[in-house]
């Protein structure tokens, strides 16, 4: 199962500390079966062995937690076509911190990035092209922040 | 007078844009396709998406969890039930809320019903924009006692706020199992003819076999799911893979097809049909008398921090809730994995290198839904 997997992700990296195992996801309760988390350097390293090793992008989101812990926190979810394999990959972000693109890795990433970054503000290092992707063009506010407020509060 | 250069001429080494949509005739709903041409060939494509963004994901964090019960039907108006049934699953999994077997049973059967439906209104504006008119009045049909049953039991014909936390809003009665049985009686009857008026039709076979091909590889790399990967030969089906609900106690198979062309999806979908007619007509069969909700339902949630995803198969793919707790009963966050988004986003690399008459085939046989892709 998944063990082989990070054990061979933990080896490629050559770096313990890159990828740091939280839990085995309790599957039954969160509906990922593993979570770790990553430094945002490694993240393009990591999203390689997942495609070579038969994974797909299921989702990519962002968590607003600069309240609590002055991070955001993107959240990866990898998943398998051949039996169910949810690995969730936690990455913190400093406020003003860029993380590295893998859009050109998982297709898929792409427009996720792109979202992530018009809802939150995170920049996406190599992206191709980063612009809004549901929000008009010239939209210069990131709505999904936490201090943006209401939804009645849009201008 | 100079002789004219003839247009091709013109033409020749040159490329031009080509705007198709938000506004045209055959386009699902309002999606722009952003065409650099040579000729009628395409070369490049961009999807130009957001022009029906209502914010479902911000509203959540404005309103408590029942508050946004009925929003997750509006997401994707043709899966409505299965959107709103799949919210209250996940915030059941939360909250460890136990849901009597009566109700996982109705469950079931307007899941599937409803997957029916839109299967059979995609068949009928496939070929719609095909050029076909007749078949989409057949299907509309069909589809139409399907809104009628259950308009029946929840009062709406699309955008279903049937679920509640722990079961259902109504009972069933005998009345709604009869019609569902007699509707799956003469669903398939109609399959025959489906299949007379249109699977053998030569210009039909012309606009499908072999166009819009989606690889197993690009499936995966683009987070293809649904019909659409089902049809490129992998049988990648929630329903199977993580059973959710009851399905583990269902007799049924996952339609699969090799070619990952127009005519693969058509035919994996006509025999989804087929399937979830099997997994009702075990429902209707097996289905318990009893309670259809807990007895006694909270009024107030609040969910202790944490998180959860929770996936189902829409009638278009993986539709997956993440939903982040943090304690009160407001949602911290609510993300919408939602199948068209990522099945749409491979179109860049689908439509390279295609016609600009195959573009509104593909699209079609792709089966989008615009408020899903937006949210």
């Amino acid at each position: 199962m998944s063990r082989e997997d990070i054990t061979l992700l933990k080896e490629s990296l050559g770096k313990e500390e890159l990828l740091r195992t939280l839990d085995d996801g309790e599957y039954a309760k969160t509906g990922f079966n593993y979570r770790s988390q990553a430094t945002h350097d490694a993240i393009p390293a990591i999203a390689q062995i997942y495609l070579d090793r038969g994974y797909f992008l299921e989702m990519l989101t962002c968590l607003d937690r600069l309240a609590d812990d002055e991070i955001f926190r993107l959240v990866y979810a990898f998943n398998r076509f051949d039996r169910c394999e949810r690995h969730a990959l936690d990455i913190d972000l400093k406020p003003t911190q860029a993380v590295a693109t893998i859009s050109q890795i998982h297709r898929s990433a792409n427009w996720f990035e792109r979202e992530v970054c018009e809802m939150f503000g995170v920049h996406f290092d190599g992206h191709q092209n980063l612009k809004r992707l549901l929000l008009p063009e010239d939209t210069d506010f990131h709505p999904l922040l936490k201090d943006f407020g209401r939804i009645e509060d849009a201008p | 007078m100079k002789p004219r250069k003839d247009a091709a001429a013109l033409l020749d080494g040159e490329t031009y844009f080509l705007n198709m949509g938000p506004q045209h005739p055959s386009m699902h709903g309002v999606l722009r396709l952003l065409l650099r041409l040579s000729g009628e060939r395409i070369l490049e494509c961009e999807p130009v998406i957001g022009y029906a963004h209502r914010a479902h994901e911000k509203m959540a964090e404005n309103r408590n969890y029942q508050m946004f019960l009925p929003n997750t039907s509006r997401v994707d108006y043709l899966g409505g039930m299965i959107y709103n049934l799949a919210y209250c699953q996940a915030i059941e999994k939360m909250l460890e809320i136990e849901v009597p077997e009566r109700a996982e049973y109705i469950r079931v059967i307007v899941s599937e019903l409803n997957r029916i439906s839109s299967h059979l209104l995609w068949f009928g504006t496939f070929l719609l924009d095909l050029g076909g008119i007749t078949p989409f009045l057949y299907t509309f049909d069909d589809r139409e006692e399907i809104l009628n049953i259950l308009d029946r039991v929840t009062g709406s014909r699309l955008t279903y706020s049937y679920g509640r936390f722990g079961g259902v809003t109504q009972d069933v009665d005998q009345e709604f199992l009869s019609m569902s049985t007699a509707f799956i009686k003469r669903l398939r009857t109609h399959f025959s003819e489906y299949h007379k008026l249109v699977t053998g039709n030569v210009i039909f076979q012309g606009r499908c076999r072999g166009v819009g091909v989606i690889s197993p590889d690009m499936a995966r790399t683009y987070g293809v799911t649904g019909p659409c990967l089902r049809a490129s030969g992998i049988p990648y089906d929630i329903r199977k893979a993580e059973p959710y609900g009851i399905y583990d106690r269902f007799d049924f198979d996952v339609a699969t097809r090799n070619e990952g062309d127009n005519f693969a999806r058509y035919e994996v979908r006509l025999d989804e049909m087929e399937q979830s007619c099997r997994i009702i007509e075990q429902a209707i069969a097996n289905i318990p008398e009893g309670p259809i909700m807990p007895a006694k339902p909270k009024k107030r949630f609040k969910i202790p921090a944490g998180e959860c995803y929770f996936a189902v198969e829409s009638p278009r793919g993986l539709m997956g809730y993440y939903i982040v707790a943090d304690g009160s009963d407001i949602p911290s966050r609510i993300k919408l994995r939602t199948p068209s988004f990522s099945n749409l986003s491979s179109m860049v690399e689908v439509l390279a290198d295609t016609m600009v008459a195959d573009t509104i085939a593909i699209l079609g046989s792709i089966d989008l839904i615009l408020p899903e892709v937006d949210r």
